[in-house]
């Protein structure tokens, strides 16, 4: 059942993709439109040391540095801008990213791709590897959701809903809100590196296309879908995107219809997130407000 | 909450519905971008295989077992490419895959095909790099290497010693422009501006301004049918007289339904294949009694060619395994005159190509002749 | 030489005009409603196709009419049964909502005429040469269009009274129903001059080009960066930051590898928010 393993390690890749939006849009009450950016800057950060002789553990490791700390070089000034202005510089520089990949081709190969990327802990590369990837990326997935656990619950977490209901609220109790926020996207940033160097070792090809807008969109998807601000929202909502995009495979529809099969496709989609927002608009799991 | 037994029900029983032996026919694998920016192209190829397919099972299929086709649906992405052959590979346990179009798409999947010892043939990748994918690769769609040297030739054959270079920003466009180059390089000839240009804009004024500031004689354009026609539309309108030299990827009729008057007297190159063929003139006839309201797809000749190989190959192959299968396809394809021409594999799963010279005379695509 | 960068500055007014143009229905509905509108590029794509469908029918002159009249029946149907029902919740609501609506009516676009390009088949014409500086027809017609819309749209704002209510809406909404303003009509407005306005500029885009079904997603973003830039709910903020993206593109094209065309405006939208976060064209408040 080696497709289900790989179907499993794409939505878990997306579980920590989620969560780590969540953490900055669902808690912190960020729009990071850019979001992309840094799971791009993980993929391409590890696959580039692990291709140039690093071994990938080692690779991933540093990927997920770089991400957190390029979060944290973009929050420090971005976070300066109120609301949907956060909104609009970080999708300008998730654009930034792509379009640095796609033309430094000195460095990134541009829209050829990395083909080649070793898999980490001498998992095999191909389907053979699959199932050691499988519970390699549910080890990790663990561990993060009990890191974001630990963090929600903690009083940072707690501090950060304050900000995010009220500003003016956080600062009259002494919370330095600056500083809160800057923490947010740089935890956001590296679980985000980390799901995007899963990604690129699981794959084990990258190319700039894999990191456009679709993709900030389909994670937000995920995080607004599964409910924002809970722990389980996400976790339920990339299942549930996944599962239901590759469940489309197995529909047994008809070849000659081809040419109306993917519009109409698109068309459910797309009304199924408006009937979606008009009925419950919090999600599949609505935050639990206290 | 109360729905999820509901779906996970559903999702089981498709699974199984899925995985049911299917009754005795022989299923080939074909990844296809039926959605996505790719979708337009899509089409087109699902058309030309089923048309091939029809022949082949009109004609006993595989040794008196009916032969069918199995799409999967990639989204245009390399992503989905990817899980498409995974599910073909595991789930299917197919030994023969089609491979997705786009050169980045192919390239995801090859390493997990030649990994799997799963045979993958491409009838429109062109990338060089695929050369290098392994024994277990192969497509029927000359290289790029080859339309880069046939583009550098033309445009010495033409007599163009300057140009200036432009070609799409993607992995067709920047893979050929780098092939082009050296050759053209190596022939004497000189790059006197080389840039890329974005797909699907809508504006490119100020690319065309960069050409004309050099007044070069001649600007080689490697580019798609879309950012073509807008291309050659607005600099018409902006009144730069240069010779346009294009590739393969927009000779289309299309392309001069589009640019109309600007698209006159544009020169591409393009692998051709003679139209004089009793194979053409006969895919000719069946594509228009199948399919009547459409003209043939681009690469419709060699999605059709793809099929009828593979079911020579599988006809002839000592059992239903990759390597046996393997084996059968280098013989099948040992001397095969398709629709488009000599389909014999080289070393690396290859084929040659024979690259004519297109132009737009009144409106129409013809062969160029100087 | 001088006349090269000349022509680049006029190339780029023009394609900032064309953003402009599909900036102002975004930034109208920004200021008011207060969320992204991202299904406003398949209104500049229905526009267009409806145009064509109709141009079987009767002359493309007269063609125009009925698709713009249907595009905005697109808008008032997404008001009333989406964005209507919705109007008391958050911005990323109606954000996936608009998403939602986008994927809808685009792959509508699809089912009905396929992916395939399409054009209304003018034929090219060469472009007219003033003082050395070369314009096509086309680009005149975007950028007048440009500009009598933009204009019309400012003088509604500033001397109708409708234009008052508008306003009024875009400081607070609450405050403008608690003051009695027909919030219905208010809306209705906002959503008819958002159509027109893609409509449009589909149209113009699409004789400048052609038509598919991604074609309104294309400049989408730049017009959304030029809303920002000149301060939402501003229209002649809206005009000012289409050109300055415009203008800033086009030159930077001169002097970097036009694949970084994009990144130019999106290098200079990051830039001048953390200089000015209100977008710098704020300034002119007074013009809402």
């Amino acid at each position: 059942m080696d497709y289900l393993y790989h179907i499993l390690v794409i939505a878990l890749i997306y579980v920590i993709f989620a969560s780590s939006l969540n953490l900055e849009l669902g808690y912190a009450g960020l729009y990071n439109f850019g979001h992309v950016a840094f799971f791009a800057i993980g993929a391409y950060t590890s696959a580039l040391l692990s291709l140039a002789g690093f071994s990938p553990a080692a690779s991933m490791a540093i990927a997920v540095l770089c991400s957190a700390a390029s979060g944290a070089l973009l929050a420090v000034p971005a976070l300066r801008l109120s609301g949907d202005y956060f909104g609009i510089a970080t999708l300008a520089f998730g654009e930034l990213a792509r379009l640095f990949a796609l033309n430094e081709r000195w460095l990134t190969k541009g829209p050829m791709g990395l083909p080649g990327i070793p898999r980490p802990l001498g998992i095999e590369a191909g389907i053979s590897g699959i199932p050691v990837y499988f519970f390699f990326t549910v080890t990790i997935t663990a561990a993060v959701l009990l890191i974001l656990r630990k963090t929600t619950m903690s009083p940072f977490g707690r501090a950060l809903k304050v900000v995010r209901e009220d500003e003016f609220v956080a600062r009259a109790f002494g919370k330095n809100v600056f500083s809160l926020k800057v923490r947010a996207v740089a935890m956001g940033s590296l679980f985000a590196g980390l799901a995007g160097a899963l990604y690129a070792h699981f794959v084990t090809y990258i190319s700039p296309y894999d990191f456009s807008l679709n993709e900030t969109i389909l994670v937000l998807l995920c995080v607004v879908l599964g409910g924002k601000g809970t722990l389980s929202g996400p976790v339920l909502g990339a299942f549930v995107i996944i599962l239901f995009q590759e469940l489309l495979r197995f529909l047994p529809i008809p070849t000659d219809w081809g040419r109306f099969v993917s519009p109409i496709q698109g068309m459910i989609y797309g009304a199924v997130l408006v009937i979606l927002m008009l009925k419950r608009p919090e999600g599949i799991i609505p935050e639990h407000r206290t | 909450m109360k729905r999820l037994p509901a779906v996970a029900v559903c999702l089981v029983v498709l699974l199984c519905a899925a995985l049911a032996p299917a009754a005795d026919e022989v299923v080939v694998g074909s990844i296809t971008p039926l959605s996505g920016k790719l979708a337009v192209y899509g089409e087109g190829f699902q058309q030309a295989m089923l048309l091939a397919l029809d022949e082949v099972n009109a004609a006993e299929g595989i040794n008196g077992k009916p032969m069918r086709i199995h799409y999967e649906d990639n989204n245009s992405t390399a992503k989905d490419s990817v899980s498409a052959i995974q599910k073909l590979i595991t789930v299917n346990k197919l030994p023969v895959i089609f491979g997705p179009a786009a050169s980045s798409n192919f390239l995801a999947v090859c390493p997990i095909a030649q990994e799997n010892k799963t045979i993958l043939i491409g009838a429109e990748s062109a990338a060089a790099d695929i050369t290098k994918c392994g024994d277990y690769v192969f497509r029927l769609f000359p290289s790029d290497e080859l339309q880069g040297k046939g583009a550098a030739e033309l445009a010495v054959s033409l007599g163009y010693k300057e140009v200036v270079l432009t070609y799409i920003n993607n992995d067709w466009g920047v893979g050929l422009g780098r092939v082009f180059k050296d050759n053209f390089v190596k022939a004497g000839g000189k790059i006197i501006d080389e840039f890329s240009h974005d797909e699907g804009k809508t504006d490119y004024r100020t690319e065309i301004l960069r050409i004309k500031k050099h007044s070069p004689r001649a600007a080689v354009n490697l580019t798609y049918i879309k950012e073509g026609a807008t291309m050659l539309k607005q600099s018409y309108e902006t009144g730069l007289k240069t010779q346009w030299l294009m590739g393969s990827a927009s000779k289309s009729p299309k392309l001069v339904e589009l640019a109309g008057e600007a698209a006159e007297g544009v020169i591409g190159t393009y692998p051709t294949f003679s139209q004089e063929t009793p194979q053409y003139k006969h895919f000719k006839e069946v594509w228009a009694k199948k399919y009547p309201e459409k003209k043939v797809p681009v690469f419709g000749e060699y999605n059709y060619d793809m099929v009828h190989i593979t079911a020579k190959a599988l006809r002839a192959s000592k059992s239903y395994t990759s390597q046996d299968i393997r084996a059968a396809l280098i013989e099948a394809a040992k001397g095969y005159m398709g629709v488009t021409g000599d389909k014999t594999f080289d070393e690396n799963g290859d084929v040659g190509a024979v690259y004519g010279k297109w132009t737009v005379k009144a409106g129409i695509i013809t062969d160029y002749r100087p | 030489m001088s006349g090269y960068y000349l022509q680049l500055m006029t190339n780029g007014i023009i394609a900032g005009a064309v953003y402009a143009l599909f900036a102002v229905g975004l930034t109208l509905v920004y200021g008011v409603f207060r969320f992204i509108n991202f299904a406003h590029g398949e209104l500049i794509a229905w526009g267009a196709y409806l145009t064509l469908a109709f141009s079987a029918l009767i002359p493309f002159g007269a063609a125009i009419f009925p698709a713009v009249a249907l595009t905005v029946l697109i808008a008032l149907t997404q008001e009333r049964y989406v964005y209507a029902p919705l109007r008391k919740k958050t911005g990323i609501t109606l954000l996936i909502a608009s998403i939602g609506l986008s994927y809808f009516l685009r792959n509508g676009l699809r089912l009905l005429w396929g992916s395939d390009l399409q054009s209304f088949g003018f034929e090219a014409a060469r472009g007219l040469v003033f003082f050395g500086i070369t314009v096509s027809r086309t680009q005149i017609a975007m950028f007048l269009a440009a500009v009598i819309f933009l204009g019309f749209v400012w003088g509604l704002l500033r001397f109708t009274m409708l234009g008052k209510g508008l306003r009024a809406a875009a400081d607070s909404l609450e405050l403008a129903e608690i003051v009695g303003i027909d919030m219905k009509k208010i809306r209705r407005a906002v959503w008819i001059i958002s159509a027109v306005f893609a409509a449009s500029g589909g149209i113009l885009i699409a004789i400048d080009t052609n038509l598919e079904p991604m074609m309104g997603i294309a400049n989408l973003l730049k017009a959304f960066a030029a809303v920002l830039l000149g301060g939402a709910g501003n229209v002649w903020g809206a005009l000012l930051g289409g050109l300055f993206i415009g203008i800033a593109e086009n030159l930077g094209v001169a002097f970097f590898s036009p694949g970084y065309k994009d990144a130019i405006s999106f290098a200079l939208i990051i830039a001048i928010l953390l200089f000015k976060p209100t977008g710098i064209f704020a300034i002119m408040k007074g013009m809402r």
